[in-house]
């Protein structure tokens, strides 16, 4: 199901790269980055403290998605394609970590993180998506992430994830029907307690 | 599990992905949703997490922007940095396997034809070296000149191999 090229870095198809004429110069000056943060930065928080459950280490990964962005060939096409390869990038850190022998595991993540220590969950609409986000495997809470959050479809979250696209028709089919029947019951509860 | 794929799927995706739904879809579309499990599914979870989307936007960041922008350029050069420095590190490198190959191949050579260690030790000492010039003899001995010309070559390498690597470490 999982496509890499031989460096083990997931290859993005039709996407263009260049190698920036100068290795000392970024590729983007520091107001075009500037704006470019200040548009991103939210949503790409938001998914790593969604699908990590620890808002500490998505500000870790969410930092250095972006300094390996700068640091790499970008993709040429705009802020779309940038924004698809930053989410790229932030994925394959994410994975990094849950390979990692001392981290916690992909499956083990503490789920109370997702409530408890993320200020998102204070607001009402989190209320409801939060229990449910918990109860659903990392793996699941990306691809729901990226495809109902996001928008994103499912070939662009396959050059994102390095999934293949008919894995993720099937993965997610799944993954909604749990998480819809899993808010439909937190829904009927809260309605029970008011 | 069985995957079935409603014919509405794209269109409400669409509209859903746009803002369109509810009230940009046509009766037809609505009636469907209210009937069809999937794609009920569909717009419960799409607009769950549209609104987590939306209400995480108003979370503040931490970190600037131009703070990263130097980290990076920072990065950047000392990468840039590595790489031009690497021929440098595997001549280095190379240098001392040479030093190292030159030395067991000439004590190899030694041992083979037998250690005279205290001979040449004698033939090193100054009296000894002195004798033993062309001036006053009229003779070379060059197999002393050869050890010796030998060791110092040898001392020197390695002496500048050990200096560039502490150089570099």
């Amino acid at each position: 199901m999982r496509k890499t090229d031989t460096t083990g870095a997931y290859a993005i198809p039709n996407v263009e790269t260049r190698v920036a004429s100068r290795t000392d110069e970024l590729p983007m000056d520091s107001d075009a980055f500037a704006g470019f943060y200040q548009r991103s930065a939210p949503a790409l928080r938001a998914y790593l403290a969604r699908v990590s459950g620890n808002p500490t280490l998505a500000d870790d990964l969410m930092q250095e998605s972006y300094l390996r962005f700068l640091c790499a060939s970008r993709p040429e096409g705009g802020e779309v394609n940038y924004r698809r390869y930053l989410y790229r990038i932030a994925t394959n850190l994410l994975r990094d970590h849950w390979k990692r022998p001392r981290a916690a595991c992909l499956e083990d993540v503490p789920e109370q993180f997702l409530a408890a220590r993320d200020g998102l969950s204070r607001i009402d609409s989190q209320a409801i998506l939060d229990p449910a986000l918990a109860r659903m495997r990392p793996r699941e809470r990306q691809l729901l992430w990226l495809a109902h959050a996001e928008g994103y479809s499912h070939r662009e979250i396959s050059e994102i994830t390095g999934l293949s696209a008919a894995g993720i028709r099937l993965l997610l089919f799944r993954a909604r029907r749990k998480i819809a029947r899993l808010l439909r019951k937190q829904i009927d509860a809260d309605r029970g307690n008011t | 599990m069985t995957l079935r794929t409603c014919s509405y799927e794209n269109e409400l995706t669409q509209a859903l992905k746009n803002g369109h739904w509810p009230e940009g879809c046509g009766p037809e579309l609505r009636a469907h949703v209210d009937a069809c499990g999937s794609c009920g599914d569909l717009v419960l979870v799409t607009r769950t997490f549209q609104r987590a989307r939306s209400e995480s936007e108003h979370v503040a960041l931490c970190g600037s922007s131009s703070l990263l922008w130097w980290r990076a350029q920072l990065r950047r050069r000392n990468a840039a940095t590595e790489r031009v420095s690497r021929p440098i590190t595997i001549a280095q490198t190379f240098a001392l396997f040479v030093n190292v190959f030159v030395g067991i191949v000439f004590v190899a050579s030694q041992y083979r034809h037998g250690l005279h260690w205290a001979s040449w030790w004698s033939a090193l000492a100054p009296l000894r070296a002195l004798h033993s010039l062309p001036i006053g003899s009229g003779q070379i001995d060059w197999n002393l000149l050869l050890l010796v010309s030998g060791f110092g070559v040898l001392a020197l390498l390695s002496l500048v191999v050990v200096y560039l690597a502490s150089e570099k470490s």
